[in-house]
């Protein structure tokens, strides 16, 4: 009997703790979204902080680059190895993010077995008894599909960022590249509401 | 000439002198907290103008249609985001303005009411420890007469900020900070020096 369980838990005051199946799955998903999303974000941080830093050493170098006293090239080869340095930090946290997104992949497609599953059991209408409050499981793949593209994109700027930093003369660039690292321009203001929806359906934050 | 005629007005000075007094620290407080939203809207208009200036097809960020759209898109949004906390702190100016005004004004109201009792020898007599009730009144009228103007000045300076003027947002900083008057600041803080053994004695 499948749709029974799913009348009792779909009653609003009741903690989805103890369910199994689809819905725990959609629901450890959901805090796993959110956890990775954290993750993002404090990754961005340090990120930002290292890049700032190599558009500062870099400018700090340009400067000192006309007059070429031996003093002033063994700061350059002191400051080429502190770019060098920087420049690590960032790819390594650019690494740490393509780790992140690998991982909101996965969550898609378990998301996806999920939905594939649910129309193996129900039929191509999906199940008509909502997992958690209100959402067909659909509404669940779409969401993650959602996220999955934003941080995508926002990936490849970043790769893209890290590429270029280190190399770019221009100062305004310098400041265009620092912008969208801290800014995120492919992250729109609703993907926190989005993550918030996700989290308030699947229980973990209370009605 | 009875005492008790003008108690309540020196009781009125009192408790105007104890509201400036707490009022300036609160004014300092909400202004140390506007300078870095002040510097960071500055830094935005920093962020815009660059994008302004970089033509983003011929960069290696070509490869994103919308990108400079979307970072345009954001950076509206993070002024916003400041100028919305920026006129949170405006408003805790003004309730220190307001503060002060409003107990300036009850002083020179019971002064008008008295008027006919406090002749010129009783309002300009003053002693070692306690000044003259026409320099207190004097005092007070300058304290108000710098917030208002502090809080005018600032005012008119954020109603003049636009999304797309950039030279007048990136020097907005540097205007606010000129806007500051350590001098005034320091008289009020003479003036309570002044009246100290006065609200003691009372």
């Amino acid at each position: 009997m499948e749709g029974k369980p799913d009348v009792t838990v779909t009653s609003a005051n009741r903690k989805f703790a103890a369910i199994t199946g689809s819905g725990r799955k959609i629901r450890d998903n959901a805090a796993d979204w959110h956890n990775l999303m954290l993750k993002w974000e404090k990754l961005n941080e340090d990120g930002l902080s290292a890049a700032t830093n190599i558009v500062n050493i870099r400018r700090s170098l340009v400067e000192e680059l006309p007059s070429s006293s031996s003093s002033s090239s063994s700061l350059f080869a002191g400051g080429a190895a502190e770019l060098q340095d920087e420049c690590s930090k960032l790819q390594y946290v650019v690494d740490k993010l393509v780790v992140v997104v690998m991982k909101m992949e996965r969550l898609m497609r378990l998301q996806q077995g999920i939905q594939d599953l649910d129309e193996f059991q129900f039929g191509p209408e999906g199940r008509m008894c909502p997992l958690f409050h209100t959402w067909k499981t659909g509404q669940f793949e779409s969401t993650s599909r959602f996220l999955l593209d934003i941080f995508s994109k926002e990936l490849k700027l970043k790769q893209t960022i890290l590429q270029e930093l280190a190399h770019t003369a221009s100062a305004d660039l310098c400041m265009v590249y620092l912008s969208c690292w801290l800014h995120q321009p492919f992250v729109p203001p609703q993907t926190r509401m989005t993550l918030e929806a996700l989290l308030l359906e699947t229980g973990h934050r209370s009605v | 000439m009875s005492r008790p005629t003008f108690t309540p007005l020196r009781q009125a000075l009192v408790k105007s002198f104890q509201t400036l007094e707490s009022n300036q620290k609160l004014w300092a407080s909400a202004l140390s907290e506007c300078s870095p939203l002040m510097a960071s809207l500055g830094n935005l208009a920093e962020q815009s103008r660059a994008l302004s200036k970089v033509h983003i097809p011929d960069t290696p960020l070509g490869t994103f249609p919308d990108l400079e759209q979307r970072l345009r898109f954001k950076l509206l949004q993070a002024m916003d985001t400041v100028l919305g906390k920026l006129n949170e702190k405006m408003s805790s100016l003004q309730s220190v303005r307001d503060a002060i005004s409003n107990q300036v004004s009850t002083v020179f109201q019971l002064y008008e009411q008295n008027r006919d009792v406090l002749d010129l020898p009783t309002v300009t007599k003053r002693s070692a420890t306690s000044p003259s009730i026409a320099d207190m009144m004097e005092w007070l009228q300058d304290a108000e007469r710098h917030y208002q103007q502090q809080f005018l000045r600032r005012t008119v300076l954020l109603q003049m900020l636009r999304a797309d003027d950039l030279s007048l947002l990136e020097s907005a900083p540097k205007r606010w900070k000129s806007l500051e008057s350590p001098s005034a600041e320091e008289n009020i803080t003479d003036i309570l020096c002044k009246v100290s053994f006065f609200m003691e004695s009372q």
